[in-house]
């Protein structure tokens, strides 16, 4: 059998700065990802944040991958505006929360997953292999078991008694042959089957998770500067509340990218249990509000191709516009992007900017005057996506550990969901370096310190991020408080009034921080996650402070099996979601829930259609889940 | 001990949408549609990066056709890693049949001998697809196997050497009685030729063969961003052809006459459902329910 040191499970962001790290510091390790490509099972809400924080010392991207990060740019933009809107119909009220977003932080910049870790994995496979390391892809971990399941770790006075002790595990893969491992990082995201296998800590619960959904739209890159009012060198990140939830704790987010945007909303999957509603509703929702509608709306072609002409002749016509149509885009493309334009001026493609032009206009008249092609005020959608979010807060594991198998990132629930603040990608990242120098020492004890677990929890504990799942920050509720101290109060009840003005007053809010720190803050959520917070204030505070924004654009929103079908899938005959219970209450919801409907009721039992499955783990809790085998199930290009 | 491996590979038309053109009359029109890489043909340079990853082979692939075929060179190149890129092409050969062809392909084989590294005791496998997909052209790889007196294998699935011994054991599918997919085990000593079943996948099975297939793909990428540089051209004279076996003069096949297939009449009607109708939807599932009631099904 094969035998190894360093085992990681799970090619996402954290899985990945544990390979980066632990082949910097010159030790070999392997990543084992079940995607056909590194970034294709990914999805991100949106935000990776290089952090400065004041109770302790985090790894950052930078840190980790260097300048070259910086300078390369394989994230999409860094994000200096952050507004709140609060909705109700069509008014909004925005509050700049900007200060927020810079709350100890370096820089945040919006990012599309399938990018950005593909990038990881180029810089983390290259260092792997100088130590006789690497990533292969397409390989589904089933099984984790110790060589000698008789033989526990056991202390011996406190000491290892190594005679006794073996340490290492035999993974099994539904591609490969059975090898040894002598230590595993699990960085198999919110689901993940490790924890479950080893029984290392329950599978999240609806109160646990969030449920978040996304479709990336297509923007061209001047357009999105204009829109959003930003520099070159600038991003946009809207956040809202209010009406455009449906009535569900959550809100609805939208970032820019460089030349699309990230729409969609994140929602407590208790509340979405309790009043479930489709989520390709909630993302509608947002794309419907006229704020956003005013922001995302572009020109889009609509084919038009006469139906009394023979078959041929329609096919004919048809692959005509569609080249043209192609060729409009592009054009578009080059023409809306500086680096585009000057390197296609440069290959001498085109002479100047206005030859572009000249060009796209054209184009644009043929479509219109030889193929009756309207133009219409519309927007593209790239992409439809979802995934479960861990509420770190409310699930963080303790110890993320067992035996010799350490959790990472959203395999350990850690996630920081605070308000306005969410952030999953920079703790994966700062949890994965921890891991990587736990195993680093432990490599250096000759892989057999039973203590290894336990050194990492502690790691972990003293991570700032550990601290911010744990306790609120006195200085970011003073930041936030100021942020929205610049908004008439008067009008919103005197209740409301008089808390905020309780909590402007530096003594007494640093009081009820402290108070509410040693309580135990998880005690306050359901007051603090509440949908008077989420839903009844933004809406008071949109109907009596917000603008009426007037829009007559009209979108064709595409139907849920519209965004499926351009979903790319390998598709595995076998399900790898095995219904258990058919006939409970939470099953039924699944119909309802599950992003892309693969749950229907026959005979009253709940059934699956896995085909159409994105893997976002909103069923897993009551079902047997497993991710699909190698290479298999969806394969997102934005992520 | 040393495993020299070649892969004979063919440019096909891309019958892909967006790529494929076609003339009024139907036919397809070559110039228009773009060229790459046969299916099949990538199939075989799989074969030739599993001899590499796992028995450290060194690979030379083979085409003949026009000098645009080095496209295919390039693509097979960032497949298997090859370490020899070999074009032939002249004039002189157009309008080959496969008994021609495989002449060409013959001498080139037997020109890698004579022109790889010192101890070389020749080609010891040879590498072709199943067929190609723009012609019913099976033949060329067992034609080029007979002229080379290697033994012949077809719809191969599976191989191991034994490089000590210097034997191939390998799986084909045969049918036997009847019977479909049988899969039938061969030994047999080196040298050999095998044509790959499509339905071929390399068997990478350990953790530290696929990471080493991962550094070989690497390299294949390093290499074919400057494909050029093992690319070797050889015409008939550089392959010491005699011009009367190889292209027209060397081709016994006589296309007597062309027959374009009648289409089929149609004898059912199709309907058309738009998904997003609910109304349209409602029909067709009334009306197989009624088919269903007449089948007696319930």
């Amino acid at each position: 059998m094969e035998d190894f040191d360093v085992i990681i499970i799970g090619g996402g962001s954290a899985g990945l700065a544990a390979l980066k790290h632990i082949s910097a510091l010159g030790k070999q390790a392997i990543l084992i990802e079940s995607g056909k490509e590194i970034g294709s099972k990914n999805v991100s809400g949106g935000i990776l944040y290089s952090k400065n924080k004041e109770y302790g010392q985090v790894h950052n991207v930078e840190d980790i991958y260097g300048q070259k990060f910086l300078e390369e740019e394989p994230y999409e933009r860094r994000i200096t505006k952050y507004i709140l809107n609060a909705t109700s119909k069509d008014k909004v009220c925005s509050i700049d929360l900007t200060s927020i977003h810079d709350f100890q932080s370096n820089f945040g910049c919006s990012v599309l997953l399938n990018k950005l870790n593909t990038w990881f994995a180029k810089e983390a496979q290259e260092e792997a292999q100088k130590q006789g390391g690497g990533i292969v892809t397409g390989v589904h971990v089933k099984n984790i078991k110790w060589n000698n399941e008789n033989t526990p770790i056991e202390l011996d006075g406190g000491k290892q008694n190594s005679s006794t002790y073996d340490n290492s595990l035999i993974v099994e893969t539904d591609e490969l042959e059975e090898f040894r491992s002598r230590a595993i990082i699990a960085a198999d995201g919110v689901n993940s089957e490790i924890a479950s296998l080893l029984r290392a800590r329950e599978k999240f619960s609806p109160d646990q998770l969030y449920q978040g959904v996304k479709v990336v739209i297509k923007l061209p890159e001047e357009i999105i500067e204009k829109r959003f009012e930003i520099g070159p060198d600038e991003g946009a990140a809207h956040l809202f509340s209010g009406d455009i939830s449906l009535n569900q704790v959550g809100g609805g987010f939208l970032y820019t990218n460089r030349d699309s945007i990230s729409i969609g909303g994140v929602y407590h999957l208790s509340s979405l249990l309790e009043n479930p509603v489709e989520p390709d509703q909630l993302v509608n929702s947002l794309i419907n509000n006229p704020l956003v509608k005013d922001l995302i709306q572009d020109e889009v072609p609509i084919k038009n191709i006469e139906k009394n002409l023979s078959k041929e002749e329609q096919t004919k016509k048809s692959f005509t516009i569609s080249k043209l149509i192609r060729t409009w885009n592009e054009l578009r493309e080059i023409y809306y992007s500086p680096k585009n334009r000057e390197k296609t001026i440069a290959n001498g493609k085109f002479k100047s900017i206005e030859e572009i032009k000249d060009k796209i206009n054209t184009t644009r008249r043929r479509l219109v005057e030889e193929f009756n092609t309207k133009f219409v005020t519309n927007y593209v959608e790239l992409e439809y996506s979802a995934k479960v979010v861990p509420d770190g807060k409310r699930c963080m594991m303790n110890k993320p550990y067992y035996k010799n198998v350490l959790f990472v990132g959203d395999a350990a629930g850690r996630g920081i969901f605070l308000g306005p603040r969410i952030e999953g990608l920079n703790v994966g990242m700062d949890d994965a370096v921890r891991a990587a120098k736990t195993i680093i020492k432990y490599i250096k004890n000759n892989l057999t310190d039973p203590n290894i677990g336990e050194i990492y929890s502690q790691s972990i504990h003293e991570s700032p991020y550990t601290r911010d799942m744990k306790k609120i920050d006195k200085d970011y509720l003073k930041v936030l408080l100021k942020a929205v101290k610049k908004i008439p109060l008067e009008d919103l009840g005197a209740k409301n009034n008089f808390l905020i003005r309780c909590m402007s007053n530096d003594f007494l809010r640093n009081f009820a921080v402290s108070t509410i720190n040693k309580v135990g803050f998880y005690k306050f959520l359901s007051f603090v996650e509440s949908p008077k917070i989420y839903i009844d204030i933004p809406i008071l505070l949109a109907e009596k402070l917000g603008r009426k924004i007037n829009t007559s654009t009209k979108f064709d929103i595409p139907e849920l099996s519209e965004r499926i079908s351009k979903l790319k899938y390998y598709e595995d005959n076998n399900s790898h979601i095995i219904v258990t219970k058919p006939q409970i209450e939470f099953m039924k919801k699944m119909t309802v829930l599950c992003p892309t409907k693969c749950y229907s009721i026959e005979d009253q039992n709940v059934v699956i259609q896995h085909e159409g499955c994105i893997e976002c783990g909103t069923c897993s809790k009551e079902t047997s889940w497993k991710h699909p085998r190698g290479e298999k199930g969806i394969f997102f290009k934005y992520g | 001990m040393s495993l020299n491996v070649a892969v004979i590979v063919k440019l096909e038309p891309d019958f892909s949408e967006g790529n494929i053109s076609y003339n009024a009359d139907g036919t397809l029109n070559r110039a228009e549609t773009k060229s790459k890489l046969g299916a099949h043909s990538s199939v075989a340079c799989l074969a030739a990066f599993y001899a590499k990853v796992n028995y450290g082979a060194n690979i030379s692939v083979a085409t003949m056709g026009p000098p645009m075929s080095e496209i295919a060179l390039s693509e097979a190149q960032s497949i298997c890693d090859a370490d020899s890129l070999h074009l032939y092409t002249d004039r002189i050969f157009a309008s080959a049949d496969t008994l021609a062809t495989a002449e060409v392909l013959k001498k080139g084989i037997q020109k890698m001998k004579e022109n790889e590294n010192e101890n070389n005791n020749g080609i010891d496998i040879i590498f072709s697809g199943h067929r190609a997909s723009d012609g019913e052209t099976g033949q060329t790889g067992p034609q080029t196997a007979w002229k080379l007196g290697y033994p012949f294998f077809g719809n191969v699935i599976d191989y191991h050497l034994n490089l000590k011994d210097r034997v191939v054991t390998l799986k084909r599918l045969v049918v036997l009685n009847g019977m479909d997919n049988i899969i039938e085990e061969i030994e047999s000593p080196l040298p050999v030729f095998i044509a790959l079943d499509p339905s071929y996948k390399p068997s990478f099975t350990t953790l530290s063969s696929r990471l080493k297939a991962t550094i070989f793909e690497k390299n294949a990428e390093k290499k074919v961003a400057n494909f050029k540089s093992y690319l070797k051209m050889f015409d008939h004279n550089s392959l010491e052809l005699d011009p009367k076996e190889v292209g027209l003069s060397g081709s016994p096949t006589i296309v007597y006459k062309v027959e374009r297939i009648p289409k089929g009449k149609m004898n059912r009607k199709a309907e058309i459902i738009d998904g997003r109708d609910r109304n349209q939807i409602k029909n067709i599932a009334e009306k197989i329910l009624i088919l269903n009631g007449q089948y007696g099904r319930s």
